[in-house]
């Protein structure tokens, strides 16, 4: 026999401590297997000594039955081993190789164990089989009543560790116990494993330390008029005389649905019970409580001996002595948790009565603990489902004494069994579910860089091809059997007859077809509205929109209302920062119509982009709408029907596209794939845009290579930044627009070249969040392009140079001007609402995908610099 | 001076010199007990209840003696004997004033907590009944509501013109109001009248919205404090309110 130091003193306790903690610190290096070895030995010695510990315990504490004592011990032992012995507790648990999360758990440390006199060796034996899993040291705290048979508990599992490698002195125990000590050890201990009365919880919580702690039960066992009588009644008696009712989650009371009463009750008196009649209820009452405390002499006794204390004559062998009574207030004595085999019964008319009854009894004194139903479980589903709402307990227990099943894993293999029951935020614990391993561990994660999955998404049908537009559309009759086409255009564009060769073609394949051609420059919900009003009468199974950016984005809209008429555009313009994880789930599109775009200029994109802008023109508020959702399902693009553009509006589209292709390249989300197509279009503009632009002067002939060059460019353009989004340049266009009325195209042109310098330096203020974006590398990628596009330069920098001057060339050589004073801005006007802007346009949808972050300040000297035409360094 | 005996109590005699109440104590009694019990009266003379003010400390006949003021009048336990009838307001008046003391602040008073943590000590009780009452104390809320102590009607003077005054500080602390409202239930539960103590209860609960089981919970506490200087008779009574358990 080992010899141990009593610990009967603070100063004791503080050498006990410092002994665990360095056994503790010691133990914290073992592996997963040198712990498990230790788990496995503790676990057979605890389990080989369940009758001494048992006998042990009911003597000391002359409360329970040894036999029942026996299976607490032996549950304590085999139970929490077979749960817990494939648990990885040590180290990397859980790796995500993917995702790049590895879990590593570790010990806690020191854990303070308070045990009560119920179950003193159980709960000792589960205790340090526990804080063993998980590589902690253990310092007990027994019930002065029950401190020999704990220790001892503690000392045969301390003892079989520490032969199977566990450092000496792992687990310790004050051999004295005093509150001084209890409250000592709660206060040096790491976190507090607390089991006990709520005076005792209370002091764990007050502590200051992190505690696990369990409160009092009242558990209400509820028979529903469906129940199989024979089993409730059998499995009450079952787990009401366990131990004498000291098990916690022990039922306090039986509340008969009506019918059913008079069964139950034969049934109980069969079975042994005994039902108390009127005058000796009273005397049973006094005997079990006293000014609202329980008797402290009556707890853990059997039937007999309460009986006999109550001075109430009962047969020796009497299992339960049961009152009928009442009421379910905390003044009724048999209302309370009694801790011995004493029970209340009640009536109730209906299931709705019972769970009042219920309900009550659990506020009464077993808040969060645990509550119990005998019920057919096949045919009442919905009462279980009402049963699960309506009780404040942790654990409902259908059909099974609620002593073994709320310890778990007994009557229910997937309940962890415990026999530390947490009681959630009503019982005033932390922990709601039964207490194991996993509450005695700090699991770290580990969280590795990972890169956020893009995509790249069209329209499932890009036809492309001067002259394709009739042979894409026959598809609408070959494939698709649509039969009522919506054509929605502007006036200018319908009355030049560029509908034509659309309408022409569906008159020949016989489909139905109507135009709406009232759409505005900037598109307005009303005129939205009133397309989609023409819209709904007439039915459409598809429609086309044809023109530039306003036309194709009105249809969109329009397309929207026609598919969900209640649609709220304030929640579809919601700010994001990533599209896939938005909060607003976007309708499903496509239902009622199929959308195809068909562009009549070089520069929006619209037809392969997700967005539409609309503008309320009874507040002015302007709805960016971004959603793939809204993406057409059909672009084509054919030159022919751009023939005619007017040197304004392609120089406009047309640099327009060129902003496109810039801010996608150096998105924090962009792509190969949209870089690719970004780096093509923006050669191909540079190249083609001049001659696109000449050739739309007054009197100059058709340059078709030029155009359709053009217009394969701009929807490139477009597909990248549908991907890679925005930036900057175009959160400030936007508000620039929108200011001084100036075209969008125009206004981006305006801006690009100080967003580039901008966005180029490489020692920004702040850069994108985005983990693809991992430094500030925008210049390299500008640089780059600038190779691409044949421009030369010694450095990095210099060719940036050489981009942004080629660009004031295209510029220059469209007839755009330099500046936005230039174009008749008012100074004062514009200095004025400046700061307006500055703050609308931070705000924008597109900033979130600038590779450098702006600031305010930032954004109004670049506005400031573009108004001047000057170069101040931002 | 023996011919003006107004009390006597264990341990210590009242006798009246004229306006002044003078209590000597015996011989035995602890000089820090007596000028504590001084220096408590001085406290509570400013809290806005009634109190009879301390006059002087001193000795007579080598025997500690406080003089405060004297307050003419019968004791409301008198009144409730004389006038059986009006039991019902007397213990109303009974429970106003003791809510009124309790509503008082007086942070210069010991901690009643601290007091009944002792008292649990030095009971004569064994290590587990400690143990248990100890944790149960430890659980209770702390509050700084002015109690008594010894709250029960032989310490109200009431006078002439219905004024009550409140003597005998000697117990004051401050704590939770319950523990004294425990305290003074025990007291008339040890006067023999039940029906009394659980109408006092009732009232009491009733008038300041506590929950009698809130209160009950003191019970056990209060008991093993009386049991420490009790009277031997009354222990068994006493030990029977002190072995219950917290629920577990």
């Amino acid at each position: 026999m080992n010899n141990y130091e009593i610990v009967d003193s603070t100063k004791k306790l503080e050498a006990a401590f410092a002994k665990v903690r360095k056994a503790q610190k010691a133990f914290a290096e073992y592996t997963q297997e040198q712990v498990d070895k230790i788990f496995l030995a503790a676990a057979s010695a605890a389990n080989k000594q369940r009758i001494p510990l048992a006998k042990m315990a009911v003597e000391e504490t002359g409360m329970g039955v040894i036999e029942d004592k026996v299976i607490k011990n032996n549950y304590a032992s085999e139970h929490i081993y077979n749960a817990y012995k494939e648990t990885k507790t040590c180290g990397i648990i859980e790796r995500d190789e993917s995702a790049g999360i590895t879990k590593v758990a570790e010990p806690i440390g020191v854990i303070a164990a308070v045990i009560p006199t119920t179950n003193p060796t159980s709960t000792a034996i589960f205790k340090t089989l526990i804080a063993l899993k998980t590589r902690n040291g253990i310092i007990i705290s027994p019930h002065p009543r029950a401190k020999k048979s704990t220790i001892e508990a503690a000392k045969i599992v301390l003892e079989a560790a520490v032969k199977a490698g566990a450092p000496e002195g792992i687990i310790n125990w004050i051999d004295v116990p005093s509150l001084e000590l209890t409250n000592m050890v709660m206060k040096e201990a790491d976190i507090i494993l607390a089991t006990g009365g709520p005076g005792m919880v209370k002091a764990a919580y007050s502590s200051g330390k992190p505690a696990l702690g369990v409160g009092a039960g009242n558990t209400p066992a509820i028979i529903d008029e469906s129940a199989d009588v024979l089993k409730a009644v059998s499995s009450i008696i079952h787990s009401k005389t366990f131990d004498n009712g000291m098990i916690c989650a022990s039922e306090q009371s039986v509340i008969v649905v009506g019918k059913l009463y008079d069964k139950v009750k034969k049934e109980f008196e069969a079975r042994g019970c005994y039902f108390l009649k009127e005058k000796e209820l009273d005397k049973v009452r006094k005997t079990i409580i006293i000014n609202g405390s329980l008797n402290a002499k009556i707890v853990g006794q059997s039937a007999y001996t309460i009986a006999k204390l109550a001075k109430v004559d009962v047969p020796e062998s009497t299992k339960i002595l049961i009152g009928e009574v009442e009421s379910v207030d905390i003044s009724e004595e048999f209302a309370h948790e009694k801790l011995s085999p004493v029970l209340a019964m009640y009536k109730a008319k209906n299931f709705a009565e019972a769970l009042d009854k219920a309900d009550r009894l659990i506020a009464d004194g077993g808040y969060g603990h645990t509550a119990s139903l005998y019920i057919n479980e096949v045919t009442e589903r919905e009462k279980i489902h009402e049963y699960a709402e309506r009780m404040k307990t942790c654990r409902m227990l259908i059909n099974t004494p609620s002593s073994h099943g709320g310890i778990g894993d007994l009557y229910n293999f997937s309940l962890a069994p415990s026999l530390t029951l947490g009681c959630g935020s009503w019982g005033g614990n932390s922990v709601s579910e039964n207490v194991g391993v996993k509450h005695l561990l700090n699991i770290k994660t580990l969280a590795e860089r990972r890169e956020n999955m893009l995509w790249f998404r069209a329209p499932e049908k890009v036809y492309i091809k001067k002259g394709c537009l009739p042979v894409a559309l026959a598809e609408l009759k070959q494939v698709m059997g649509k039969k009522r086409a919506f054509i929605v255009t502007d006036s200018f564009l319908f009355k030049n007859g560029y509908t034509k060769c659309i309408t022409d073609k569906l008159d020949e394949m016989g489909i139905t077809h109507t135009t709406f051609s009232d759409v505005e420059s900037d598109p307005t919900l009303a005129s939205a509205k009133a397309g989609a009003k023409v819209m709904e009468s007439f039915e459409p199974d598809c429609i086309i929109a044809v023109g530039g950016g306003s036309a194709m984005d009105a249809a969109k809209i329009m397309w929207v209302l026609y598919e969900h008429p209640d649609a709220d555009f304030m929640d579809m313009a919601m700010r994001f920062i990533d599209i896939r994880k938005r909060v607003y789930t976007f309708p499903k599109m496509g239902e009622k119509a199929y959308f195809i775009a068909v562009p009549t200029s070089a520069g929006t994109g619209s037809e392969v982009t997700p967005f539409a802008v609309i503008t309320d023109e009874q507040t002015g508020t302007k709805y960016p709408l971004a959603d793939y959702e809204l993406m057409p399902n059909m672009a084509i693009v054919d030159c022919d029907l751009m023939m005619t553009g007017p040197q304004s509006l392609t120089s406009a589209s047309g640099i327009d596209a060129v902003t496109h292709d810039l801010e996608a390249l150096v998105s924090v989300m962009a792509t190969d794939y949209t870089d690719g197509l970004a780096m093509r279009s923006l050669k191909m503009i540079f190249d083609y845009l001049p001659r696109a632009y000449d050739s739309a002067a007054k009197g100059a002939s058709y340059d078709y290579e030029a155009r359709e060059k053009m217009a394969n460019a701009a929807t490139m353009a477009g597909m990248a930044f549908a991907n890679a989004f925005l930036g900057v340049c175009h959160s400030m266009a936007h508000k620039l627009g929108a200011f001084h009325h100036l075209p969008h195209g125009v206004a981006n042109a305006l801006l690009i070249n100080e967003v580039i310098r901008f966005n180029m330096v490489e020692a920004p203020a702040k850069m994108g969040t985005f983990s693809q974006y991992d430094h500030p590398k925008t210049l390299a990628k500008y640089a780059e392009v600038a190779e691409y596009l044949g421009i030369k330069g010694k450095n990095a920098e210099d060719k940036v140079e050489g981009l942004i001057k080629k660009i004031d060339e295209l510029k220059a050589r469209i007839g755009i001007k330099s500046c936005i004073k230039d174009y008749g801005v008012d100074e004062k006007d514009f200095l004025d609402r400046l700061d307006d802007m500055v703050e609308q346009a931070f705000d924008d949808q597109c900033t979130g995908a600038n590779p450098r972050y702006p600031l305010m300040k930032e954004i109004k000297q670049m506005y400031l610099n573009a108004y001047y035409g000057t170069h101040e360094k931002v | 001076m023996a011919d003006n005996i107004i009390a006597v109590r264990t341990g210590k005699t009242v006798y009246r010199e004229g306006d002044y109440a003078v209590k000597v104590f015996d011989e035995d009694y602890a000089k820090p007990d007596v000028l504590n019990e001084a220096l408590n009266q001085a406290r509570v003379e400013n809290i806005g209840i009634n109190v009879p003010k301390v006059i002087e400390v001193k000795t007579v006949d080598g025997k500690w003696a406080i003089v405060s003021e004297f307050i003419e009048g019968k004791t409301l336990a008198q009144l409730m004997q004389e006038n059986p009838d009006k039991l019902d307001t007397y213990l109303e008046m009974f429970v106003d004033l003791q809510m009124q003391v309790h509503a008082a602040k007086c942070p210069m008073l010991g901690k009643l907590k601290d007091k009944m943590n002792r008292k649990i000590s030095e009971a004569d009780l064994d290590a587990t009944t400690r143990y248990e009452l100890h944790t149960r104390l430890e659980s209770m809320p702390k509050h700084t509501k002015v109690c008594h102590g010894d709250f029960n009607p032989s310490n109200i003077i009431v006078k002439a013109d219905g004024t009550p005054y409140i003597l005998d500080w000697s117990h004051v602390t401050q704590g939770n109001a319950s523990a004294d409202v425990a305290r003074t239930y025990l007291l008339f539960t040890l006067t023999g009248d039940e029906a009394l103590a659980a109408k006092y209860l009732d009232l009491f609960s009733k008038k300041s919205d506590t929950a009698k089981q809130y209160i009950q919970k003191w019970l056990p506490i209060v008991a093993a404090s009386q049991s420490v200087k009790g009277k031997a008779e009354e222990r068994e009574f006493l030990l029977s309110w002190v072995n219950v358990v917290d629920y577990e």
